[in-house]
């Protein structure tokens, strides 16, 4: 699986450099705009480097389901289907090395962020000014912490179950269009509606499972998820077990 | 060992392959003969489980073929398949990640006989080269079965000595060899028996030796016979 994950990732690698590029032009611009006293530079740079750390995730996203696209669509199928690993190895592949680049971008976009921030404020506001922020931040941190660890982690569950959805959900609607739709007229069409179906069909199942006006929210929420993981490994076993069947590439 | 079961594929309206049954044996090398469109590549396919059957199927040694199945045979498609940003150096190494059964030794040297250079990107490859890249990577491999549709398309006849030598080579005891080509003549020089697809069906399955011995003709008599005079058979 870990081979699989490795090329994978060596397959989105070049939009993964144009936006490092793109993103290292927006800070060059960032830091420009601090050292030089150049607001203009300062705010393309910082409306850049926004930019590329919203679109730059969700494109990784998106391009997860370009690339399984093409994987099902063209001869270079082979390389992956010719190999000795099942189709659920080969979803499971690309599932774990999408989730892991998004993280390490998220990762990557909050430490340059964090970077650019102290940068700034050494810079712009002097080194007793930052000690003084930084202390009265750490004092806030702490009490932040004692009050949102809860909610931090129910943010986190409730983007990666939503970004779970999107994938697996994306990777089912292609793979029926690459299997039971194969060869029809808008076949593409068809999947695209069958993906926002899926979606809807997904949160028609949670509703009803899921009591509306329970009385501990944080009960509902954890249900919610536990729900939603379901339909996620039911819909990835689904895909999987089409491909294994009736995937003809 | 690699054996196919009434097997049948049919695509909307057309059927590529019709109830097709046969048992390939170790030790031997087959030719797939027939004309374009008579069903030897979806058959190659269906054997490596790169097209899943309509009904019937292929089986490895008693079992359908899978994943498992792919540990043992090596299939080389027709077309080109490898990704764009690869060097031949990476198509040696994504083959050696994935196929115990990978030699980059012997893919090294394939490739040195071939005249290619490992630096070398594949999508700038001729189709020639590219030919000749497919059959390194395959052969490169010390699998059990090998099926290898149309290796010699597009080789020149200098380089196709160099491909049937390379083929040849892994030949044993225990290791079956399938090449389907439309240059019957040159293949059965090398062949010990041969498969006939004709319109989706299976028309014959015999031995070399048994047809000149026994009905006194040639396999490229017997695919004239089979699939009319001239045409197809000329090389």
């Amino acid at each position: 699986m870990l081979k699989l994950m490795k090329y994978e990732l060596r397959k989105t690698m070049f939009s993964k450099f144009i936006l490092l590029l793109i993103t290292a032009i927006a800070e060059i611009a960032y830091l420009i705009g601090v050292f030089f006293d150049w607001d203009r530079g300062l705010a393309i740079g910082l409306v850049g480097l926004m930019c590329c750390a919203m679109f730059g995730i969700l494109y990784i996203g998106i391009e997860s389901l370009l690339v399984f696209h093409r994987d099902l669509n063209t001869k270079q199928s082979y390389m992956l289907f010719l190999t000795p690993t099942s189709s659920y190895q080969v979803l499971g592949a690309k599932v774990i090395e999408n989730g892991v680049s998004i993280l390490l971008t998220g990762a990557f976009f909050a430490a340059l962020a964090a970077i650019d921030f102290t940068v700034s404020v050494i810079y712009i506001g002097g080194v007793k000014q930052f000690l003084d922020l930084l202390h009265e931040m750490m004092v806030n941190f702490q009490v932040e912490i004692n009050i949102s660890a809860q909610s931090l982690a129910m943010g986190f569950f409730a983007i990666l179950v939503s970004w779970l959805m999107m994938v697996v959900t994306g990777y089912l609607a292609i793979v029926l269009s690459a299997t039971v739709l194969a060869g029809r007229r808008f076949s593409g069409v068809v999947s695209f509606i069958i993906y926002l179906l899926l979606g809807w069909v997904c949160g028609w199942i949670v509703d009803r499972c899921v009591p509306v006006s329970m009385v501990n929210d944080t009960l509902e929420f954890v249900l919610t998820i536990g729900a939603l993981f379901i339909e996620i490994i039911v819909m990835y076993l689904a895909a999987g077990w089409i491909m294994e069947r009736r995937l003809s590439v | 060992m690699l054996e196919c079961r009434e097997i049948t594929k049919i695509y909307g309206r057309k059927t590529a392959v019709d109830n097709v049954s046969f048992k390939l044996e170790p030790g031997k090398i087959y030719a797939m003969l027939g004309p374009n469109g008579s069903g030897k590549t979806t058959l190659m396919k269906m054997a490596v489980g790169l097209v899943k059957p309509s009904s019937g199927g292929f089986y490895y040694n008693g079992k359908p073929v899978g994943p498992e199945s792919r540990r043992e045979v090596a299939y080389m498609s027709t077309e080109p398949y490898f990704y764009n940003w690869m060097t031949i150096k990476d198509v040696g190494q994504y083959y050696d990640d994935f196929f115990d059964d990978f030699s980059m030794e012997i893919y090294e040297r394939l490739i040195q006989r071939m005249e290619l250079s490992e630096e070398m990107k594949t999508k700038s490859l001729s189709s020639g080269m590219m030919a000749k890249l497919k059959i390194a990577v395959t052969m490169a491999r010390r699998a059990k079965v090998y099926l290898l549709d149309e290796p010699l398309n597009g080789i020149d006849l200098l380089a196709r000595d160099e491909i049937i030598r390379s083929v040849l080579e892994a030949a044993g005891e225990d290791t079956t060899l399938v090449i389907s080509s439309h240059l019957v003549d040159e293949l059965e020089k090398v062949v010990d028996a041969a498969i006939f697809i004709k319109e989706s069906h299976l028309v014959e399955m015999c031995g070399v030796e048994e047809l000149r011995e026994e009905r006194g003709k040639s396999v490229v008599d017997l695919y004239r016979e089979i699939y009319g005079h001239g045409g197809e058979a000329t090389c």
